[in-house]
Formats: structure tokens, sequence, C-alpha cells
């Protein structure tokens, strides 16, 4: 099945218009089963989704109008003014796990101060944000949390993966850490260090910035999660299984 | 010695394996069967009073053959102010009765002892995992367990029901 279509028939997202490979996080790195487990296809970890500052795009690039289901084409121009206005009033969702949650809230207080970016209003529920910045080391037990509250934020949405550990699981290559939270959501910015001083963050959600004003997600060319593709490939696996364990029975 | 170790050796004798006192660290060694027996006494003598259980802890030691794990309380008495070490040297498997029946605090504790280290409570109420998933393996914190890569299960987690 082509792209156009895979997308049309799945609602409101940004589709090659070339027929060819997914733009955005679509080959970012995710869980993938192997060996009968679910564990993070590492070695697959790709870089690309990443957008520079200065960075702009023509309407090619654009990827065309935006198809809405049943056919309805949004102009290009239309949807670069909802991204200029989202880019100011960007409300990340209230939520940190580790010490970078620190530094985080060092850039809402009064010295670095990001209400003057319009992000200061940081929404404790995920139906009223417009993103995540994951703030820290994510643990496999706090994984689906993290998961959970992505899908509950509505799109469009972004992520800001922030410090090492959210990054990549930095020295905790442990039994307990999630190697990088871009195996289990689609991650829009990295932003390096441990933890990123205020200032970094900020450039990284500068970043963002310009992402929401282009209207490019991480999740563009995705449509679904990883982490649901793994569970969806788990449960044809097990169907799959079950007739043939019934046969050996009867 | 103080008052405190005077009335437990009083009332334990040898069964006091050992006494420590570390610049005013007062630490007692008893055996596993003596467990429930002195912490109770700990609690509920007039001389000692050991109100709060202020921490439950496992270590593993594999230098030492016959007993690898040890546990630890740390008791606080509040009536007087002082505090107490109870330790105690276990085998592999070994369980000791659980003393969440006198401080309700060493409900999480002892459930961390357990998934950390393996060792058992007999009489816990609700000895499942604490900080890891349902379906983990192994127990991380002994010194055999790996410290890197895909072991107990890292990301095995089954996310269905829960994203």
């Amino acid at each position: 099945m082509g792209m156009r279509e895979t997308i049309l028939g799945d609602g409101f997202y940004r589709y090659d218009p070339e027929g060819g490979r997914p733009r955005g996080a679509a080959d970012r790195p995710h869980l993938m089963v192997r060996d009968g487990l679910l564990q993070p296809a590492l070695e697959e970890r790709t870089a690309s989704g990443i957008c520079l500052p200065g960075e702009s795009l023509d309407d090619d690039e654009m990827g065309g109008p935006v198809q809405f289901p049943g056919g309805i084409a949004m102009p290009v121009q239309i949807e670069r003014v909802l991204g200029f206005g989202r880019s100011f009033s960007f409300w990340p969702l209230l939520f940190g796990l580790a010490c970078c949650a620190i530094e985080m809230m060092a850039l809402g207080g009064s010295r670095f101060d990001m209400s003057r970016f319009g992000m200061e209003a940081m929404r404790a529920s995920p139906r009223q944000a417009d993103g995540m910045i994951v703030a820290g080391w994510c643990s496999i037990k706090m994984a689906p949390r993290v998961v959970r509250l992505y899908e509950q934020i509505p799109d469009p949405k972004w992520v800001l993966a922030m410090g090492s550990c959210a990054i990549s699981g930095n020295v905790w290559d442990t039994y307990n850490i999630v190697q990088g939270i871009d195996s289990l959501i689609p991650v829009d910015v990295y932003v390096p260090g441990c933890p990123p001083r205020p200032e970094a963050l900020w450039q990284g959600l500068e970043m963002l910035r310009e992402r929401v004003k282009q209207s490019r997600h991480a999740y563009d060319g995705l449509r679904r999660i990883p982490a649901r593709d793994v569970l969806a490939a788990q449960t044809a696996a097990a169907e799959a299984c079950a007739p043939a364990a019934g046969e050996v029975k009867a | 010695m103080s008052a405190l170790m005077d009335a437990i050796t009083a009332a334990f004798g040898a069964r006091i394996l050992e006494t420590g006192d570390f610049r005013g660290d007062l630490t007692i060694s008893v055996a596993p069967e003596a467990w429930l027996e002195v912490l109770t006494f700990c609690r509920d003598n007039e001389a000692t009073k050991f109100d709060m259980l202020d921490c439950l802890l496992g270590d593993h030691l594999p230098e030492r053959a016959a007993a690898p794990f040890a546990l630890v309380a740390q008791l606080v008495s509040h009536t007087y102010g002082h505090r107490l070490r109870v330790k105690t040297a276990l085998t592999e498997g070994q369980a000791v009765p659980s003393v969440t029946s006198l401080w309700p605090s060493a409900n999480f504790d002892e459930r961390e002892a357990w998934e950390m280290y393996g060792i058992g409570f007999t009489g816990h109420p609700n000895l499942i995992r604490l900080l890891t998933t349902e379906d983990f393996e192994g127990f991380p914190m002994r010194k055999d367990f790996p410290l890197e890569g895909t072991v107990g299960g890292r990301v095995r987690t089954d996310l269905r029901g829960k994203i």
C-alpha cells in the first residue's frame, strides 16, 4: 500500500508527496521484538528528524497541503499561520522524571523566565498540553506511564528529550532504565547534557519552536507510536500461534 | 555499656551474638531465629521503647561464604532518643519472620529487601515487587547480578493494558 493511502486512511498527518520514505521520525529507533522479547532497536538509530535553528522549508519540503480524512486539503499557508500562533503559546506538560527537572524548573523561574516565550503555563494535565519535556531518566516501570501521558496529549504535539539519560540512558545501561526515550515515543529535539543548563534547554525549546512554526512533528510519517507497533506485532504473533496450539491439542 | 545494652543483654544473654559500639552507634547481632523475638523486645520493653523502625535493609556479602546475606534494622526511640542497629546473617534462600506486625513501615522495606536481595519474609502481607516490574527475574542488588545489559528482562515488560 502506498504512503498516501496509508496516511489518508489514518487521519491528520503529513505525508510524503513523492510516495517514498516518510520524513521525520519514521526511521527512528524503536522497540522491536527480538528473540521473542520486547527490546530497543538501538543499532537502528539514525540521526534524522532533528531541526536546526534557521532551517527553513519551502512548500515542497513542507509536504504540500495537509490532508484531512475525506480528502479535504488545508493550504500550507493556513498551516503556517496556525504554526506561528502555536509557537508563541507552547504549553509543555508539567512533568519531570529526575534531576533534569530541576534545571527545567530553573528555566521556568524568574532568572531564565521562559514565560517570555509563552511557555510558562506548564499544564498539569496532558489534555491541555502541547507537548512534553522528558526531563531525566525513565525507568522500565515508569515507561508505560510516560507513553500514556504522551498519548493523552492531543495532536499536534512535540516532544523534547532533555539530558543524556532521556536521550540514551547515559551510563545506566542497566536492568531498569529505558535506553533512550525515543525507543518508546517519537522525539523532536534532543538536548544533551547531564543535566543540561537552563540555557541549553532554552535553545532546545527555540529549536522546538522552529518546528512548531513549520508544523513539523516527530511523528510525521509515523502515524503510530512505536510502542503501539510492537504491541500490535506481539498481538498478531500471539494470534498466529493460538490456532496452531489448538490443532496440536485436537 | 549503656542501660539500653544492659537491658538487652540481660534479657537475651548469649543469644546476642555480638555487640558493637562505634562512637555511640550501638549494634547487636542476633541469629535469624531470634530476629522477631529481639525486635519485639526492643519495641515493647520499658528500658528500650523503640517505637520507630527507621529503616530495614538487606545486604549481600559474597565473601562471607557461610552466610552471604545480611539484614539490618535501624531502630529509633522517641522516648529516650536512642538508636540501635540490629543485624542478622542469612544464608541463600533463608527466610525470617516479617516485622510488619511490629512496625507497619516495615512493609515496603521488606518488599524492597526481598526484591533486591531475595531475602524471604514469612508472614508478610504483600510480598510483591516494589521498584521493578512484575515480570522481572533475579535480584538486582546482589553482587553477582550483571551491571550492564538485558538481564532480568530489561525491556521485556508487556505494555498491553498499561498505556
